[in-house]
């Protein structure tokens, strides 16, 4: 699918060489000094395709803080996304976490005969448009309270969140119930033709019901289905808007008012809505808009977030738990109650590393979404 | 219509568990052909990811057979397999493959005929869940649709 002469061609890496800059900005390398972007370049470019490159391929969170900080405009996780492509292809082994058990839903998920019961935590108060040309997509978070219910994750809550919202501010929506994984964890570690199938099926689901326009609140499935499925698939015209979008906006216009909620909160960008999508303001200002909350800035905010330590479920490791532990810890040091994030995997990497902490000295901040905040805020106000 | 041919995994504990299978040999029952027996030195050692993965790769049913409660050889007791089997049924709910297809099965040391019996019944229920899935798959429409949820 691709060749390694174009691939080093397209995303500009020659000039890696040279440079180094983003070495200083990523949190890889702050905790693993064996891991350079340039030098993982150097090696690549030595080593001509001729014997595989070193297992630091893998370690990469695609947080994309080197891309901020690139004045060449180097597309670097792209580089690393081919990487794992062709080691894969080669038969390298990907060290799994969580027993692969993501990667075997994915691609059972992908199969054309799969039919799933994928709504059972659908409450009732929430309305849903018996015929709309709008689909709100779920993403995994169904899957992901199963999966890590030993954290007390429930990242469902988010996504209950987001549809009560739309539902406020009366925007009619349906859901795809046999929507499948976008396929972003596959396509990040390589795995691009178990994507590509999970694409398709996708597709085949919104064809058939004549979808237009997709809300979602899973950042990653929005960048995925935006950036990634027109890049990847042909005849793709439907529009992707993240909830937080549609929520400030409507905020703005004045359709929704959010109620009152006293609480002191920190907010942290998930870098595949902020930094890869550049929405920084709409969260924020959804935030500002309640009455009662506070909203405390952590240090490294907007486009120099620190990624929660993320990875495609895949050689996580020490480096991530770092990570983390010092996400947390900026989050702590707001003196906020609650973090607040608009994204499901950050919520669920970052309460593996306060479940998983064997010191006390990992922050125990209370972490929640934004949309189960905003929602909230809308219920019925207990008169004290 | 011949009988499909019905894939049974089965995760057997080094110690009862194994005992079980030893013992269908020693008394001569039998068990079908398509039952996969692996040996794993504890079911702790197993969880919902390798049970899932034997479901990506065409298992139709995974039986976890290990020791009764209080007999675990490394004092676990089936705490950390109930949990993972727990997650893995409700993984396969979801998946709309049907959680019956994954089933815990603790026995005393050397029960070959009980194991064999289980496993048997384990093969029909499903036979009969393989049966209502291929008419799911035939129909157009998810049993669940939304538009039997309530309505804006
Ligand atoms: S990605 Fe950009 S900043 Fe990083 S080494 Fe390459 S050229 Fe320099
Ligand atoms: S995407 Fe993040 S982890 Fe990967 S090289 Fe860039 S800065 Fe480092």
């Amino acid at each position: 699918m691709f060749d390694l002469q174009s691939v080093i061609s397209d995303t500009g890496v020659r000039l890696c060489l040279d440079c180094g800059k983003c070495t200083v900005v990523c949190p890889v390398t702050r905790y693993d000094a064996e891991f350079n972007p340039r030098r993982i370049v150097q090696e690549v470019l030595r080593l001509n395709g001729r014997s595989p490159v070193s297992d630091t391929i893998w370690s990469c969170i695609s947080c994309n803080m080197c891309m901020e900080r690139c004045n060449y405009n180097v597309k670097f996780t792209d580089f690393i996304r081919f990487l794992r492509y062709k080691a894969l292809e080669e038969g390298a082994e990907i060290k799994y976490s969580h027993g692969g058990a993501p990667q075997t839903i994915m691609h059972i998920m992908a199969h054309r005969e799969t039919r799933q019961d994928r709504l059972n935590w659908l409450p009732e108060d929430i309305k849903i448009a018996k015929q709309s040309d709008t689909a709100f997509f779920v993403g995994c978070a169904p899957y992901f309270d199963v999966l890590f219910s030993d954290l007390g994750v429930s990242t469902i809550e988010g996504t209950r969140g987001a549809l009560r919202l739309l539902n406020h501010a009366q925007i009619p929506f349906t859901l795809i119930p046999n929507e499948r994984c976008c396929g972003r964890d596959l396509l990040l570690t390589g795995d691009i033709d178990g994507f590509l199938t999970l694409a398709r099926a996708n597709i085949h689901e919104f064809g058939k019901r004549g979808i237009k326009n997709i809300i979602t609140s899973c950042p990653e499935c929005y960048y995925t289905l935006k950036i990634d499925y027109p890049k990847f698939l042909e005849d793709w015209d439907i529009t992707v808007v993240h909830i937080t979008e549609i929520i400030a906006q409507v905020i703005e216009t004045g359709e929704l008012t959010l109620g009152k909620l006293e609480q002191k909160v920190t907010y942290h960008d998930p870098c595949t809505l902020g930094r890869y999508s550049r929405i920084f303001d709409q969260p924020r200002s959804i935030l500002a808009s309640m009455e009662g909350i506070e909203v405390a800035e952590i240090s490294d905010n907007r486009e120099k977030s620190l990624c929660c330590g993320a990875s495609p479920w895949a050689h996580c490791g020490t480096v991530n738990a770092q990570i983390q532990k010092e996400r947390l810890a900026q989050a702590g040091a707001t003196g906020a109650d609650i973090l607040i994030t608009a994204c499901p995997k950050c919520q669920i990497h970052l309460k593996c590393a306060q479940k998983n902490a064997e010191s006390n000295d990992v922050c125990q901040i209370e972490i929640q979404d934004i949309c189960d905040l905003a929602a909230r805020s809308l219920l019925p106000q207990e008169v004290s | 219509m011949a009988t499909p041919y019905i894939e049974i995994l089965v995760f057997a504990c080094n110690w009862d568990g194994w005992s079980c299978i030893e013992a269908t040999a020693n008394l001569g029952v039998g068990y079908p052909a398509s039952v996969k027996v692996v040996r794993v030195s504890c079911l702790s050692r197993i969880h919902a990811g390798l049970i899932l993965k034997a479901f990506e790769f065409g298992a139709d049913g995974v039986m976890l057979l290990g020791c009764e409660s209080g007999r675990c050889l490394f004092g676990v007791n089936g705490e950390y397999i109930i949990n993972e089997h727990e997650k893995a049924r409700s993984i396969l709910k979801i998946l709309g493959m049907r959680q019956d297809r994954l089933v815990l099965v603790q026995l005393p040391a050397f029960s070959g005929q009980e194991f064999v019996m289980q496993v048997k019944n384990f093969i029909v229920e499903i036979e009969r869940l393989s049966a209502s899935r291929r008419a799911k798959i035939t129909d157009p429409e998810p049993a669940q649709d939304i538009a039997v949820l309530s309505q804006q």
